[in-house]
């Protein structure tokens, strides 16, 4: 072990995966195997990983986007001909041997998130709502708004203020009362074609660059077999919500990155179909 | 940045940021003496999310912010 290097973990897998022409952060990958599992790993700059390169590194978007696409890329590539845990971004060890301290503290562990992991995909499903157009079939056909409406026309202009400000007041519930409706209908439905589901955080519009807001934030376990019937139900969703002002929008395969903690209760409570 | 391949599959433009919202925020964390930096990576990443925690707050304060049903309980 040089002294300027640190042990890069992307991933661990229970099958030998084949790594000719995959280039890590800084080079090439090499395996580490204990007790029938796979470490894939590779050798990184201290001066770029350790503790003080990484702090200044974290601080460099570009240097972050780079260096997760390619973690990204290395699971991705492993993904293919294995089930995988893929590991948080820029997680590290002194040498190899601490690694493999790792994998044996770990590897009962392993083996039965493997286990469970065993032929199923991660899919994402983010829904955007642009809030004018749902206003609009939100809005359409609510008796209590209609009513106002009515009212509104031929009132005297002090009281048209107060019942515009009551519409507004309306028209703003019913949009949120839709987008709830639909958020629960989309993943109530996709979940029970799931083995795991998981709701996350929505991002912000200044992390994700749209003009439309984020609703709904959810990753699905769904069992390889069953990719086609998941991905059929969210034809039907986008049939029937993208008129409406909603935008659902699907990626995937991913390794499982939402559905790999360690006796993490979040994953352990989510309810599995 | 490195073409992202794989993940294609009936999704128009996947972006930088779906692979960041995993790779920064999932995956297995290890805690232990074997591992070196963890600890500060968090912090790092705390520092992040303070950051996106206060682009939310600003958004609100700017008014209307739809919430969805079912944000993350955290």
């Amino acid at each position: 072990m040089i002294e300027d290097q640190l042990v890069y973990l992307y991933c661990v897998t229970n099958k030998e995966p084949e790594l000719t022409e995959t280039e890590g952060l800084a080079g090439s990958l090499y395996l580490i195997s204990h007790k029938g599992l796979y470490a894939v790993a590779g050798k990184v700059k201290e001066t770029e990983f350790g503790e003080n390169g990484l702090k200044k590194n974290m601080a460099d978007l570009e240097w972050i986007k780079a260096n997760a696409a390619t973690h990204e890329r290395v699971i991705e590539r492993v993904m293919a001909d294995a089930d995988v845990i893929p590991f948080k971004f820029a997680t590290l060890f002194n040498t190899d041997q601490s690694l493999i301290s790792m994998l044996e503290g770990y590897g009962e562990e392993f083996d039965a998130i493997l286990q469970r992991l065993g032929n199923k995909q991660e899919w994402g499903v983010k829904i955007y709502c642009d809030v004018n157009k749902a206003k609009a079939f939100s809005v359409a056909g609510e008796p209590e708004i209609l009513e106002i409406e009515n009212k509104i026309n031929g009132s005297p202009p002090g009281k048209t203020f107060f019942l515009e400000k009551k519409k507004a007041e309306l028209s703003a519930k019913a949009v949120n009362n839709r987008i709830n409706e639909y958020c629960r209908e989309s993943f109530d439905l996709l979940k029970d074609l799931s083995f795991e589901a998981r709701i996350n955080k929505l991002l912000p519009k200044q992390v994700t660059e749209r003009e439309d807001d984020m609703v709904l934030n959810s990753a699905f376990l769904v069992g390889k077999d069953e990719v086609s019937d998941f991905i059929s139900a969210l034809d039907m969703l986008k049939a029937d919500y993208e008129t409406r002002g909603f935008l659902i929008d699907c990626t995937g395969p991913w390794p499982p990155y939402n559905f790999c903690g360690l006796t993490n209760q979040k994953v352990a409570s989510a309810s599995s179909a | 940045m490195h073409q992202v391949h794989n993940i294609a599959v009936n999704s128009k433009d996947v972006t930088l940021l779906e692979i960041l919202d995993r790779v920064l925020d999932k995956g297995v964390v290890i805690s232990g003496d074997a591992v070196i930096s963890v600890a500060d990576v968090d912090l790092i990443y705390l520092g992040l999310k303070v950051m996106l925690s206060s682009v939310e707050t600003m958004e609100r304060l700017r008014g209307a912010p739809i919430t969805g049903p079912m944000q993350e309980a955290r």
